[in-house]
């Protein structure tokens, strides 16, 4: 990557409304999640919504990486259960504090996916996807065979600290308290991500996925920048992790199989992972169809399935952007 | 033997696909400020010696210098940044991202930024913020040239840029081109199939045939080489 500056008028000619009017709505969205827990009273939607929100950070991840290197990923839930299992493993030998842990929970998994993507991004398509579900599901059947580590498929049970970061352990395992922690990470990650898409480097790879050889010849190298957003939308997913152990005091190997990388998936495409926030919506989407489903019949996945043929048919975009094209037609009738 | 003080130069480039040799000991050199003109009918080795020049082909013999230093071990992002700039025979932009922002990408890799004045320069400025998808296909080939452009490389190579141009549209770029390498001090190799453009800007021109040089001089000389009548200019050229 070269180390150019940005050039001034690059950021004179964004269009600054749009830009206000993203973050306005952001707060507006954070706002109105946050009033959740004092609006319900339900425990049980509590818990529902959190968990939508963990798995909403999981496939924010996925769908960014869609976004900004058109690359599908079969294998971030390995992401996610690694920073679950960084935690499990270094509180039950207590080598360090959990403050230090949840910390490595982060950065572990970035850096193994910096490496791993250096070598896999190279790779397009089918190939890339199948890669990363080869080595998600050999790190899954690691912890799964591997009992004197990991306990295999009973897990493990998580010994907190009475305090972590300082707070109680009982606000992170409460639903009405860690629904608000989780909502108001996804919309941080959801601003921070959007702002990177901004960035420079954000157009830089947005051009690698259209054309990496025009990128190569315009003076850029293709495969770091790659791996970057690699890194950066696995480190999300090891957020969503992190959260996920902090809240259940639990984790087992089915934290990193192929089905949870599915779903969070099937979530960004329901959502709509070509907007950083589409797939967040796509997960909530998701957990309330679930759950009406779920209260109905065994086969909720079948329900889902459909839904999804009807998005992928109906909706290419997604159902965000699908609102994102009505709120266009209405903007474009009110200004005519 | 090549003399010392061209803009760019190769040295018994070979390249070879199994058993056919797509260029066959070529050397060609350009000295600073040139068009120059490289034409030969299909399969002669054009595109193939300007994957060779800018780094884009693979296993290949044969030594390419930049302003003298070599730099047959560089990469193509290497080239772009040590001044060798190309534009491709099919329109290679980034159909999503703006026009403006495209170009100002691009100038960000190079010392310094001429974007606007680029754009300005192709008639790109009024297109700025508009997708490169949704212009003509026009403005697309001339925002082709743009992201090759930008920067002012010392050295630019163009795969046949008025492919599927309008007899005016072409000229028009020729105009551009011919303009920009003079007050910009471009040195151009120009891979054309329209004549009418090559004889119009190029002070030499140089004839591939089957992976070989054919022929090297003017335009005029050209025009006088029979074997270069018989195999590619036919009675198109009067």
């Amino acid at each position: 990557m070269t180390s150019a500056s940005v050039p001034a008028a690059a950021a004179a000619r964004r269009p600054a409304g749009r830009g206000y009017g993203f973050v306005a709505g952001l707060v507006a969205v954070a706002a109105i999640g946050s009033a959740l827990p004092l609006l319900v009273g339900s425990a049980l939607f509590l818990t529902l919504m959190t968990q939508a929100a963990i798995n909403a950070i999981l496939a924010t991840g996925v769908g960014f990486l869609v976004r900004q290197n058109g690359s599908v990923s079969f294998g971030h839930a390995a992401f996610f259960g690694i920073a679950a299992y960084v935690v499990a493993l270094t509180l039950k030998h207590a080598v360090m504090p959990a403050e230090l842990a949840a910390i490595i929970a982060i950065l572990l998994p970035t850096v193994l996916a910096f490496a791993l993507g250096l070598v896999i991004v190279r790779i397009v398509g089918v190939a890339f996807s199948m890669l990363t579900l080869a080595v998600a599901q050999a790190l899954y059947e690691l912890l799964l065979k591997w009992r004197e580590l990991a306990n295999g498929d009973d897990g493990m049970a998580i010994a907190f600290p009475a305090r972590v970061f300082g707070v109680d352990m009982a606000t992170f395992q409460q639903p009405h308290s860690m629904f608000l922690i989780c909502w108001l990470i996804l919309m941080a990650v959801i601003l921070g991500l959007w702002l990177l898409a901004r960035s420079r480097f954000g157009t830089l790879t947005l051009a690698i996925r259209e054309n990496e050889e025009r990128a190569r010849f315009i003076g850029y190298t293709t495969v770091v920048p790659r791996a970057l957003i690699y890194a950066v939308s696995a480190a999300v997913a090891a957020l969503g992790g992190l959260l996920f152990v902090l809240y259940n005091g639990f984790v087992s190997p089915g934290t990193l199989h192929w089905s949870l990388s599915g779903e969070a998936l099937i979530m960004a495409i329901i959502g709509g992972p070509r907007l950083v926030w589409g797939p967040a919506l796509g997960a909530v989407i998701f957990f309330f169809i679930k759950n009406a489903a779920g209260d109905f019949t065994d086969h909720w996945p079948a329900v889902i399935g459909t839904v999804l043929i009807l998005v992928t048919v109906l909706m290419p975009r997604g159902v965000g952007g699908m609102l994102v094209r009505l709120a266009g037609r209405v903007g474009g009738r009110r200004s005519s | 033997m090549i003399a010392p003080g061209w803009a760019i130069e190769g040295v018994g480039l070979t390249r070879r696909f199994g058993g056919f040799a797509a260029l066959d000991g070529v050397s060609i050199a350009v000295p600073p400020g040139e068009i120059r003109g490289l034409i030969g009918p299909n399969g002669a080795g054009k595109s193939t010696l300007m994957d060779v020049l800018s780094g884009r082909a693979q296993s290949w013999s044969g030594t390419v210098r930049l302003g003298g230093v070599d730099i047959s071990r560089l990469t193509a992002v290497e080239r772009r940044r040590a001044g060798l700039a190309r534009s491709f025979q099919r329109t290679n932009i980034f159909p999503d991202l703006g026009i403006g922002e495209q170009i100002r990408l691009a100038a960000a890799t190079a010392e310094r930024d001429n974007s606007e004045e680029v754009m300005a320069e192709l008639g790109l400025a009024a297109l700025a913020d508009r997708r490169a998808a949704d212009v003509s296909y026009g403005d697309q080939r001339r925002l082709d040239l743009a992201l090759a452009l930008v920067g002012r490389p010392r050295v630019l190579l163009l795969d046949e840029p008025a492919a599927g141009l309008s007899m005016s549209e072409s000229l028009t770029l020729a105009g551009i081109l011919r303009d920009l390498a003079g007050r910009w001090g471009v040195t151009v190799l120009l891979v054309e199939h329209d004549m009418d453009v090559i004889f119009s800007i190029c002070s030499r021109v140089t004839v591939l045939h089957l992976g070989k040089i054919l022929a090297d001089g003017t335009p005029d000389e050209i025009r006088r080489v029979p074997e270069v009548v018989t195999a590619y200019l036919g009675s198109t050229v009067e």
